[in-house]
């Protein structure tokens, strides 16, 4: 029942991507709109059955790569709809829209079922810690996907994006969203770590690597204010920190040992 | 001269090369400590000076990233130190910066008392208590912890999943805390934190068959065997591995590898044997013939918990640097929507 439920999820997101794209090759009200609109009725979707999980599991189930990869996607969509709503950028988040694909669609073949909560896990602040990293890393993907459009803008200067200011305006915008979640993911990791090991900072590769995505973006929320970094500085920064966090999160867990294991 | 070092000292372009410098650095310090755990493992488990002295200063190539990071962090947080002293000097200018000023004190007290308490704490892992026993505390002079119970929490597999302890933290014989520690509740008193780490099991002795005489018996420190002729055994003291160098018998472990008891032999309540008999060797002619001869049936099997206790002078400081954080990112939050709801975006140039 939950994979048709999440196959129709999927099955929404590639149509209004499919029209996104349509609409980027020839602009048409009518076709955004629609685009739109499937976007939205996948979101809704996919909101109700997060929902169903977190209810019948008793707690927020992102305990498995099904269930982190799910989260995810979810929180990219969240992210987008944010920006869709708030600027109206239409095929310029497509980028996280093609991740929220990717993720959901490496998800539909492992299973669903979700496992019961070990002891380890059974804490408000490991939730907090985990909606706040997957929400930040989902904006920081957001701003990664608006740098890429702002360089290619300042490029092509083509009336399909939108102009420089507001790419550059998103950009820090999403930036510093990340930034602030991320600090409340890793003010909750601490916290969380103080409790379960005696420590709040725990020398291994994720936590170091943690620390070096909150530091980067932590400079990049300062390095606006500097004239030479605004705007093309800005975009290459937001692309390298994307790359830090690409490697924290799936470098790390797919490549080495960690305490943060994907699988 | 003086305005000069202090507006060095508050420069944003200082921040973003420190941060840069240590962002790189700690990039390739990672990849070192990932691929050094010889080296690098112990950083959880040791204080920072304890780790220098049997670590750090014998690699000082493959450590120097490390000294390097802990140094820039320091300067960062002056820097940042610096940046919110001049914010502070002239908040009514700019007090829509509260948010972001939150943070950064945020980072300088966490910088701060996780250097403290690097220096200055202490950290023991997996520190082994049997049920009942007390044992001093020794980042805390005068302190004892008492294991009063332990339970592994196992789950529908017969895994175990938790470990629940209950223990009383003594001053002298004063119990001056007490509670239950399991996963994500530790004990916390003063500066010391004790968390689970693992627990094991021991053999304290065995269920045997007396094949003579056709009945159980345990072979246990405390236990009283029965045998013919009046004869008693008591066993004193059940050790599960120990050897015999000359007179002495040494204990080497609590693995069951080379049980050994110490048995009193009497008849009719007077003594008549005692000394030390391994469960391997053949037994002497005397129990054999008042009927000890026995098949074990199984061990005796007791928990011992393993705890971590760790002090930490900086810890309540750090709490106060994530609430600080904590508010720091609604009130930033805050205050960006607020800015750009007025169109008022005064620090882009």
């Amino acid at each position: 029942m939950q994979i048709l439920f999440l196959k129709t999820v999927f099955g929404f997101y590639l149509l209004s991507t499919s029209f996104y794209l349509w609409h980027a090759i020839r602009p048409k009200i009518s076709i955004r709109r629609s685009a739109f609109a499937l976007f939205l009725a996948a979101f809704v979707l996919q909101t109700l059955l997060l929902l169903f999980r977190w209810y019948t599991a008793g707690y927020l189930p992102v305990t498995n790569l099904f269930s982190t990869q799910f989260f995810f996607s979810w929180a990219l969509a969240l992210c987008y709809l944010y920006f869709e709503l708030r600027y109206r950028i239409h095929a310029t988040g497509l980028f996280v829209i093609f991740l929220t694909l990717l993720l959901l669609g490496s998800a539909l073949p492992r299973n669903p079922s979700i496992p019961p909560l070990i002891p380890a896990l059974d804490t408000v602040l490991f939730t907090l810690h985990v909606i706040f990293s997957f929400t930040g890393y989902a904006f920081f993907a957001m701003a990664f996907s608006v740098a890429v459009m702002f360089l290619i803008q300042k490029r092509l200067q083509t009336a399909i994006l939108p102009d420089l200011a507001l790419l550059r305006k998103i950009n820090e915008e999403a930036v510093f969203l990340g930034f602030c979640l991320f600090t409340l993911c890793m003010v909750m990791g601490s916290i969380w770590a103080q409790i379960a090991w005696g420590y709040y900072f725990s020398w291994n590769i994720k936590s170091v690597w943690s620390s070096i995505v909150w530091l980067f973006y932590g400079g990049m929320c300062h390095a606006k204010f500097i004239r030479r970094w605004q705007g093309t500085g800005y975009a290459w920064l937001t692309i390298a920190g994307f790359g830090v966090v690409l490697f924290t999160y799936l470098g790390i867990g797919l490549l080495m040992q960690s305490n943060h294991p994907l699988e | 001269m003086m305005r000069r070092i202090w507006s060095i000292c508050c420069s944003l372009k200082l921040a973003i090369v420190l941060t840069s410098m240590i962002t790189g650095i700690a990039v390739i310090g990672s990849l070192v400590m990932h691929f050094n755990p010889q080296l690098f493992g112990g950083l959880n488990a040791l204080s920072w000076h304890q780790w220098h002295n049997d670590y750090g200063s014998r690699a000082p190539l493959l450590s120097s990233w490390f000294y390097l990071t802990g140094f820039l962090l320091m300067l960062l947080a002056i820097n940042t130190g610096c940046c919110f002293t001049e914010w502070l000097l002239r908040i009514r200018s700019s007090w829509r910066k509260t948010g972001e000023y939150l943070i950064h004190l945020g980072f300088i007290l966490i910088i701060v008392a996780y250097f403290w308490g690097s220096f200055t704490g202490t950290r023991s892992e997996g520190e082994r208590f049997n049920i009942g026993q007390t044992r001093a505390v020794a980042a805390l002079p005068g302190h004892y912890l008492r294991l009063d119970a332990f339970e592994p929490v196992m789950n529908a597999n017969g895994r175990p999943v938790d470990m629940k302890s209950s223990v009383s933290l003594l001053k002298g014989d004063r119990i001056v805390h007490s509670g239950f520690i399991h996963s994500n509740t530790p004990l916390i008193y003063n500066n010391l934190t004790i968390v689970p780490a693992s627990y094991g099991q021991e053999t304290i002795g065995y269920n045997i068959l007396l094949t003579e005489l056709n009945r159980t018996a345990r072979i246990a420190t405390g236990s009283t065997i029965s045998l013919k002729d009046q004869i008693r055994l008591n066993i004193l003291e059940f050790q599960s591995d120990a050897y015999r160098v000359g007179d002495q018998i040494i204990a080497r472990g609590t693995d069951a590898i080379n049980p050994a008891i110490f048995i009193r032999v009497s008849r009719n309540n007077e003594s008549i044997w005692s000394g030390w008999l391994f469960l391997r060797e053949p037994l002497p002619l005397l129990l054999q013939q008042a009927g000890f001869d026995f098949v074990v049936q199984s061990p005796i099997l007791r928990f011992y918990s393993l705890l971590t206790l760790n002090t930490d002078p900086g810890m309540r400081l750090a709490l106060i640097g994530s609430i600080c954080m904590t508010i720091g990112v609604l009130f930033a939050l805050f205050s960006f929507y607020y800015k750009r709801q007025r169109g008022d975006r005064p620090d882009i140039s």
